[in-house]
């Protein structure tokens, strides 16, 4: 069963991580790389992927003539996705165990950030309508 | 330059999903079919995943004791992401108009959804952050 699991963070959380010292950005990073490298040495990893911040994040619709309407501005409020990792487990059980484990990834200090994180099941071809 | 499409919704919004039309989901599906073979003709497309409903959808947390702490209690404000394309092209520019393409998936009665597409780069590595 395929899962991925979503990091996210206001505007707000975003600017504190800038602000943090490049010795706890080490550490947390280091932490995150240890979690790869198991994930990869199980044979659970499928994919992973960070995302640029929020400040260049686009909302793009289509116009009638189909060019696109760009909007780059957000309520304060709004999740933005940071990063995410796409595994392959024999239960949601085992999604949810890894997403605790990124979730312990050391903040300032070496306290442990308790990030939430979003789990979801990726949809099979044939279940994308769920129908 | 690598950007990540994103498509999301309300649970107001896949509610009423779940409530088209057999015909509106496949004009919907074969739209979408089509928009990821055009990314793959184009040479551009990198990756696609579409996720499961959001009603199961946890939020995860470490506990103190490493555990991993679940919940599925969500805002009706919640934006769940739906599905995404990661693509690989030459502008910003580019990757907008390809989100724009998307974003006029025909809805119920065939008429363009308009639904709004986030456009987000997506990082070769953490030092493209620039901490």
């Amino acid at each position: 069963m395929k899962y991925i699991l979503l990091m996210t963070g206001s505007r707000g959380g975003v600017d504190t991580y800038r602000a943090w010292s490049k010795t706890d950005i080490d550490a947390h990073m280091t932490v995150l790389q240890s979690i790869d490298k198991e994930l990869n040495d199980t044979g659970e990893f499928v994919a992973s992927q960070g995302l640029a911040g929020p400040d260049e994040a686009r909302i793009v619709r289509g116009e009638r003539n189909g060019a696109p309407v760009t909007d780059g501005v957000f309520p304060e409020s709004k999740e933005f996705l940071l990063g995410y990792w796409i595994v392959d487990v024999a239960s949601p059980e085992r999604a949810y165990a890894i997403a605790g484990r990124i979730s312990t990834a050391p903040g300032p200090g070496g306290v442990p950030t308790n990030m939430p994180i979003e789990v979801r099941r990726l949809a099979g071809k044939t279940q994308e309508s769920g129908k | 330059m690598k950007f990540i499409l994103m498509m999301s919704a309300r649970k107001g919004d896949w509610d009423a999903f779940a409530t088209w039309s057999k015909e509106d989901l496949e004009r919907n599906t074969a739209f979408m079919r089509a928009f990821s073979k055009e990314l793959k003709d184009s040479g551009v497309y990198v990756a696609s995943e579409g996720l499961g409903w959001p009603n199961e959808a946890k939020i995860v947390r470490a506990g103190n004791d490493g555990e991993p702490i679940t919940d599925g209690i969500f805002p009706e404000s919640k934006e769940f992401l739906a599905g995404y394309w990661i693509i690989d092209v030459e502008s910003p520019e580019q990757a907008q108009k390809a989100a724009a393409r998307v974003s006029a998936a025909p809805g119920p009665g065939g008429k363009p959804g308009n639904i709004p597409i986030e456009v987000r780069r997506v990082l070769g590595g953490f030092a493209d952050l620039g901490l």
